[in-house]
């Protein structure tokens, strides 16, 4: 019996791949989008002004905004309120809360252009609750949406004079 | 050895080729979700982590890059190729990650990351320390108010090569 021992001598060849070798892989992304609005009141502040000087006309002015809104594509809704959030300072003005004399408002009309639809008539503002400004319908989409509201603040002779501040807070919501 | 018997040794050779190629592999997330923060209408965003190994050659190179390759469904929602899909790249373990704001684009494919020559993954030394390597990357959607509300999923494909 003849055994052989064997000794290995290994030549490690090595070899440079010249190719181009590429792998890919696929991922998602997923996004949901919700309602949402956003309102800018773009008339810093709204001086109330009269041409009368005999108590005929009241005092007007008129404040701008603009918004953005997306509401739900089936059963979605939009609102733009307002809400008188500080009324007139100073004693013997005008004021939202409790005018000097019964009759004595401070009362506004509105546009809101498309996809927005203004509350129509004269509408009074209020310190206790917010008011109707728009409203929008289920897929209501703007991003340069525009509005305005045109104030009215009784002229009454009881007020004192000065110059008086309130503070209006416009919302905007969607569904 | 038995006693009496003649020895005899035999020797032989063996030749054992490696072929070392260039390499890459990617792990990704099955799916990443893109979020609204803040105040409305604010961008979605969202964070992904790719894994990734690789391996080039001395004189060759490689890259990671990216392509929507299905759009955002069902109609009315974002769309990646109107270009509102946009990317940064994080710190890259092995190589050099985009450097700017890349747009996602549904036609061709945006850089995510580039390997140099003679790069590996792992190991240690002349390679990596990290196996697998990761970039993260941070994903922008913005938010239109022209979407119509619900949920989109886009395709992203990711391609990974190395000479």
């Amino acid at each position: 019996m003849t055994r052989f021992a064997t000794n290995l001598a290994l030549a490690l060849t090595l070899s440079i791949f010249t190719g181009v070798l590429s792998a890919q892989s696929t991922t998602t992304l997923s996004v949901t989008v919700g309602p949402e609005a956003s309102l800018t009141v773009t008339t810093g502040t709204t001086t109330l002004s009269t041409t009368a000087t005999n108590f005929s006309l009241p005092y007007t002015g008129t404040t701008s905004l603009t918004y953005k809104i997306r509401t739900t594509k089936v059963g979605g809704t939009g609102t733009i309120t307002l809400k008188v959030t500080s009324d007139f300072a100073g004693t013997g003005g005008p004021s939202v809360t409790t005018p000097p004399t019964s009759g004595d408002a401070l009362t506004y009309t509105n546009t809101v252009s498309t996809p927005g639809t203004a509350t129509t008539g004269t509408l009074t503002a209020s310190t206790a609750s917010a008011t109707n400004v728009g409203s929008f319908g289920a897929a209501a989409n703007s991003s340069s949406g525009t509005g305005s509201v045109a104030w009215s603040l009784t002229d009454d002779p009881m007020y004192a004079t000065g110059t008086y501040s309130a503070t209006v807070t416009f919302t905007i919501s969607a569904t | 050895m038995p006693a009496g018997s003649f020895g005899s040794t035999g020797t032989t050779t063996q030749t054992l080729n490696a072929t070392i190629s260039p390499v890459g592999r990617l792990v990704l997330p099955s799916s990443t979700t893109l979020t609204a923060v803040g105040t409305t209408f604010q961008p979605f965003t969202g964070a992904m982590a790719v894994s990734y190994e690789v391996r080039t050659t001395s004189v060759g190179g490689g890259s990671i890059t990216l392509e929507v390759t299905s759009d955002f469904t069902p109609a009315g929602g974002p769309s990646a190729s109107g270009g509102v899909l946009t990317y940064t790249c994080g710190a890259a373990g092995l190589g050099t990650a985009c450097s700017s704001t890349q747009t996602a684009s549904t036609t061709v494919q945006t850089p995510v990351l580039t390997v140099p020559a003679s790069a590996c993954t792992g190991g240690g030394g002349a390679c990596s320390g990290q196996d697998p390597n990761t970039i993260t990357l941070n994903f922008t959607l913005t938010d239109q108010p022209a979407y119509a509300t619900g949920t989109y999923t886009a395709q992203v494909t990711f391609v990974i090569s190395a000479t």
